[in-house]
């Protein structure tokens, strides 16, 4: 459904993304992975419009969408989230999700139906005890579930998940998990995560990428592209590769 | 619950509509129908300032460039068509649509710069508009422009001209009331904290920003219409006062960006009390005071007057605050 070819993005003299290809099916789980610096998060900023790439095309449901602006993009139904956690910091959880739905893709145009809605997709990420409180009063995970539950409020048909476990602890993980899966199984949604904690990719990824200084250098099963030479390599440096 | 105090809401503005709307018809001194003309104006601005400001968090420091341009079209339309004095008042609803279309033209190359290059380049359009007339003689110039006043005693005009401006004041209120629980405004809310997640969340930040601009200029507009036929001669240093651009800000910001009756409480404390300290104080001290409030009111209450009646209003939410507390604790 989501499908990138040979895209190139530039900073200057940084080749931040080099002829990148890469596909998402519907309902998948993929993961995207890579050493710091890589080109992931800027990958996922090309396809959600907040960064146009030099050359290369994605296409959405085989319509082009680069070039369009983020709203756009959104409209169509990809969300994402932030890798730093980015609430509105003056509005409430409740608030900051129920605008979501009433700006998304489903119909809901005022306030109270629109807070409704936003009631239930606290429930779902586990925060509708906290639904009138600032984000400034969450801890890490909860600001991370808020972000999944307002890109979750648009209705998307795809949901990119920039380093959701990031700095999450290990049960926290296991109900990141559990999230992930739930949000493919009860929503439809299909997931497109850029992740560090391996334990989640191999927990949750049908198929994995991997990212090395803007070049794509692995893309398969979760197993196969965890004991990859080249991905150790990038990771680990050349020493540990032949092991 | 929320409709029967939205009713009470509604049924309290009418009452004190009314109660102003009599007002002038009791034969008091022309001074205080002429004080609360200027209350009812600056609440205008500020509440239409707000709109850009305060909700979308772009501070206009150019506003006063709508009401002058709509003093100006009020003018020439008088001038232009000998307009009588009914159709003057009307006048100033065109003057409002000129200075949204202008708003829309300057917003769409502005409104792509953010915080203090946004506020930079608006001050600078006010100076571009004012220099501007300044220099077309067909606007009076240098000269300013005389308007013929009606064959109608002072109190009356100034009585008619007080009620046109009460019910534009009303209108921006209302238009300020529908925006705080609309679509609109949260959509607006949501590109203050951050455009670029508002983005991603839809949100048409470019457009919602630019019909922001233009609703925030329409009022401004129709102000300086009536303005104009007010004052019955109109220059570009009146209408064009930086003062007034300074004033609108400061008013909103002192009450309360991003709220309803913020901007209504700034325009009317800092009008009142600036006529009051003029009337009663020497001018050097009443400068000295008005200057030490606006710093007391920055220290202690940096969101505007509104955030302490808000902080009231967390005490009643301060339950559910506190539950949460505990259950933290408790996982």
């Amino acid at each position: 459904m989501l499908k990138g070819t040979n895209i190139t993005k530039r900073f200057g003299g940084l080749v931040a993304l080099s002829e990148v290809d890469f596909e998402v099916q519907r309902k998948e789980i993929v993961g995207l992975i890579g050493p710091n610096g890589s080109g992931k998060t800027t990958l996922f900023n090309v396809i959600s419009g907040l960064f146009k790439p030099e050359s290369g095309q994605i296409t959405f449901e085989g319509a082009p969408i680069n070039g369009l602006p983020p709203h756009k993009i959104a409209r169509m139904g990809i969300g994402r989230t932030f890798q730093i956690v980015r609430p509105l910091m003056d509005l409430s959880l409740i608030q900051n999700v129920a605008i979501a739905v009433m700006y998304g893709r489903q119909d809901i145009n005022t306030l109270q139906p629109a807070l409704e809605r936003a009631s239930e997709l606290l429930k779902f990420t586990s925060l509708n005890d906290k639904a009138h409180i600032l984000p400034g009063q969450l801890a890490l995970e909860d600001r991370k579930r808020l972000e999944v539950a307002r890109a979750l409020a648009s209705k998307p048909e795809i949901i990119l998940l920039d380093e959701v476990f990031a700095g999450l602890n290990q049960k926290e993980i296991e109900g990141a998990i559990e999230l992930t899966f739930r949000i493919r199984d009860e929503f439809g949604v299909t997931v497109f995560m850029i992740e560090h904690v391996m334990k989640a990719i191999m927990g949750t990824c049908s198929r994995v990428m991997a990212l090395h200084n803007g070049i794509k250098i692995a893309d398969g099963d979760p197993e196969s592209v965890a004991n990859d030479p080249k991905v150790i390599r990038a990771y680990l440096g050349a020493g540990y590769a032949g092991r | 619950m929320v409709s029967s105090s939205n009713r009470l809401v509604f049924g309290v503005s009418i009452l004190l509509f009314l109660c102003l709307a009599i007002f002038p018809w009791f034969g008091l001194p022309v001074y205080f129908v002429s004080l609360l003309f200027t209350v009812f104006m600056f609440v205008t601005l500020a509440t239409s300032w707000n709109l850009i400001g305060g909700y979308a968090g772009y501070l206009s420091f150019g506003h006063v460039a709508f009401f002058g341009i709509g003093a100006y079209t009020t003018a020439l339309m008088m001038k232009g068509l000998h307009l009588s004095p009914f159709w003057t008042i009307l006048s100033s609803i065109p003057a409002g649509f000129v200075a949204m279309l202008i708003a829309m033209i300057v917003g769409y190359p502005c409104l792509r710069l953010r915080g203090p290059y946004f506020a930079v380049v608006t001050l600078c359009f006010a100076f571009v508009v004012d220099l501007g007339i300044k220099n077309l003689d067909i606007l009076g110039g240098p000269e300013g422009l005389w308007l013929k006043s009606p064959d109608l005693p002072i109190e009356t005009i100034r009585a008619i001209l007080f009620e046109a401006m009460l019910v534009t004041m009303m209108l921006s209120i209302m238009l300020a009331y529908w925006t705080s629980r609309s679509k609109f405004g949260a959509g607006l809310r949501a590109i203050k904290e951050d455009e670029e997640v508002a983005q991603t969340m839809a949100i048409n930040a470019p457009r919602l920003k630019i019909q922001a601009f233009a609703l925030s200029a329409f009022f401004p507009g129709m102000a300086g219409g009536i303005y104009a036929y007010y004052l019955t001669y109109i220059h570009t240093d009146i209408v064009f006062d930086m003062m007034i651009s300074i004033l609108i800000v400061l008013m909103a910001l002192f009450g309360g960006g991003g709220t309803v009756m913020g901007p209504v409480i700034g325009a009317v404390l800092l009008t009142l009390i600036n006529e009051g300290l003029s009337t009663f104080v020497k001018a050097e001290f009443a400068r000295i005071i008005y200057g030490c409030l606006f710093i007391g009111v920055i220290i202690f209450l940096p969101n505007g007057i509104m955030e302490f009646f808000k902080k009231e209003h967390r005490v009643e939410s301060g339950i559910s605050l506190a539950e949460n507390g505990g259950n933290r604790s408790a996982a």
